[in-house]
């Protein structure tokens, strides 16, 4: 039976090492990833989320062969990182997010080409694939503008035509929506919702939690170089508690008064402040909204409480609670 | 063998037009080295010289724009590309690093002998320079021996960039020493002894020396035999040592996470 993973990783770990100082030196040991394991089936749409410096990137690199793992072992469609390299580059596809990775003095259908000579694709197949795959990222009528020309949003569409330009069975994209506009955000949103109807594995990091969301089929939360959650997003939201996140609005100089009614609630709920120039907010997740609501209800429609809203937890709730109980349990 | 020329034909283009085409190049292969030759004329001038040897006047000039472009190039080539984040993405690939720069520094050192050409017919139209006596096989196999070995030291030092982005201001620093130890611009027995001690290293020292007898016409077979084969062995080990360092620093690069350093 073929296997059916797409990734395999057994405690995959990163240690780097940076020397400091001129005339005592110290060594400096960084531990980006640490004893990641996990899978992702052929066909999937994983989500890798996690605040920054977390190891999303650093986890990726290596999953695309561009870092070597410190300790433990990575299969990529059934072949060795180590021992197989040159194979996993040739079915494996990989965008990092921001402009750089491109020749900006060059045109679309010029850096194209050029990467598809470094894999070592027909000439035929280069001219066929690379129209269709402008036309995917909405960029065949800017094809042979120069690059340098071109908005972040269309650098990075075109990033992800580079990383599809040899059909790769397997994508890593990185990040691939920050710094683009709603707009362009959305496309590209679009574009790896038809790469998976076509079949595609994709391995996505980001900060988006609706982009994660609406486009993953399972989510791992990295935090400190480590998984520390792993579900499907629906999972994930149902599996954390049933519970509820009602939002208050009250006036800079009412949030103490605020936070007083709110006493009786304390240890029921979490409660999170956030004072703001104007308004403050408050963010109170419970297992037991009818609880908060007796308590609040009197003060409604008065100064004290100026909105208030109610909804079911959203992803982003979910991955705040998990990394906001990780930093509480060190 | 299809594929091979396809992507020693893209990776030139892509050279050429990225890096070799700008302003900054064109003035390390004709403007500097015209400079050299002017100074290097009044030098000989001043000195009491009416005629000086235009080998290594003017020449010479157009072999210092040969390796200044050379060195700048070729190092700066993974500098940008470590720059512009398209160095992992080369890495990245299939294709072998080495293959990239091998075609990059190709393209640095065909580019750079325009530097040559215009010394040369600088010589000729301004300065009335004469072949008589000259070589030409000898001439022909000497330059293309100054080539390889020219181009065994730019993927060398192109390695030794990829290896660590500290190695830039080494490899910057080396630009004149190597121009002064192989006697660009003059006979290398003026220099004192240890110093032709230490020249003994550089391949195109001794091509470079093979091509001024040539062009004199005044070696013998055996001499120049011997001169082509130092050169050609010394840049065969610059070669392997390059293929050594490449495959160190696949590895190291990959481990210390300096692909996308700037």
């Amino acid at each position: 039976m073929p296997d059916q993973k797409a990734i395999s990783t057994n405690q995959m770990q990163k240690t780097f090492k940076t020397r400091q100082g001129f005339w005592r030196r110290t060594t400096r040991v960084t531990e980006a990833v640490r004893d990641v394991t996990f899978e992702v089936n052929k066909g999937e749409l994983f989500g890798l989320l996690g605040p920054n410096g977390a190891g999303k990137t650093t986890s990726v690199k290596m999953l695309s062969t561009l870092l070597l793992p410190t300790s433990g072992t990575i299969t990529i469609l059934g072949l060795d990182i180590l021992r197989d390299t040159t194979e996993v580059r040739k079915r494996i596809g990989f965008t990092f997010g921001g402009a750089r990775g491109l020749y900006g003095r060059l045109t679309a259908v010029e850096n194209l080409r050029y990467f598809a000579e470094l894999y070592a694709m027909e000439p035929a197949l280069t001219r066929k694939r690379i129209p269709e795959l402008l036309e995917l990222v909405n960029l065949l009528d800017r094809g042979n503008d120069k690059v340098e020309t071109y908005s972040s949003g269309m650098q990075q569409r075109l990033h992800l035509a580079r990383a599809l330009l040899h059909d790769p069975e397997l994508i890593f994209l990185d990040e691939p929506t920050v710094g683009i506009d709603p707009v362009g955000a959305r496309e590209l949103r679009a574009t790896i919702k038809e790469l998976k109807a076509r079949g595609k594995t994709i391995l996505l990091t980001t900060h988006y939690m609706a982009e994660a969301d609406e486009l993953c089929d399972r989510i791992a939360i990295i935090n400190k170089g480590r998984i520390i959650a792993m579900d499907t997003p629906a999972g994930m939201k149902s599996g954390m508690t049933s519970e509820s996140v009602i939002n208050l609005r009250t006036s800079n100089e009412n949030l103490t008064a605020l936070k007083a009614i709110l006493s009786p609630i304390d240890g029921k709920a979490t409660i999170l402040c956030k004072e703001n120039t104007v308004q403050s907010e408050v963010s109170i997740r419970t297992a037991h909204p009818s609880r908060v609501i007796e308590v609040i209800s009197p003060w409604l429609n008065t100064d004290l409480i100026q909105t208030m809203e109610m909804r079911s937890q959203t992803l982003e709730d979910v991955y705040v609670a998990i990394i906001q109980n990780e930093e509480a349990n060190g | 063998m299809g594929n091979f020329l396809r992507l020693a034909l893209r990776q030139m283009d892509v050279q050429l037009r990225m890096r070799v085409l700008s302003l900054w190049s064109l003035g390390l292969f004709f403007t500097q080295p015209a400079i050299f030759s002017a100074v290097g004329m009044l030098l000989a001038h001043a000195a009491g010289n009416a005629n000086p040897d235009l080998i290594y006047t003017v020449i010479g000039g157009g072999i210092m724009g040969m390796w200044s472009g050379l060195v700048f190039t070729s190092t700066f080539d993974i500098r940008a590309d470590r720059r512009e984040g398209t160095l992992e993405l080369i890495v990245g690939s299939p294709t072998p690093l080495r293959r990239v720069v091998g075609f990059r520094s190709l393209l640095n050192i065909l580019a750079g002998s325009t530097s040559m050409l215009a010394a040369v017919t600088a010589a000729v139209l301004i300065f009335d320079y004469s072949f008589a006596g000259i070589n030409v096989p000898a001439v022909i196999l000497s330059f293309a021996l100054l080539l390889f070995g020219l181009w065994c030291m730019g993927i060398f030092l192109a390695n030794l960039l990829a290896w660590s982005r500290l190695s830039g201001t080494f490899v910057d620093l080396l630009e004149m020493p190597i121009a002064l130890l192989c006697g660009f611009m003059y006979p290398i027995s003026v220099l004192p002894s240890w110093m032709q001690y230490i020249s003994v290293v550089f391949p195109i020292r001794w091509s470079l020396q093979a091509m001024r007898e040539a062009m004199r016409g005044t070696a013998a077979n055996a001499e120049l035999l011997s001169l082509w084969g130092i050169s050609l062995g010394i840049s065969l080990v610059f070669y392997l040592f390059s293929h050594w360092l490449d495959v160190k620093v696949h590895d190291h690069i990959r481990v210390t996470g300096e692909l996308h350093s700037i």
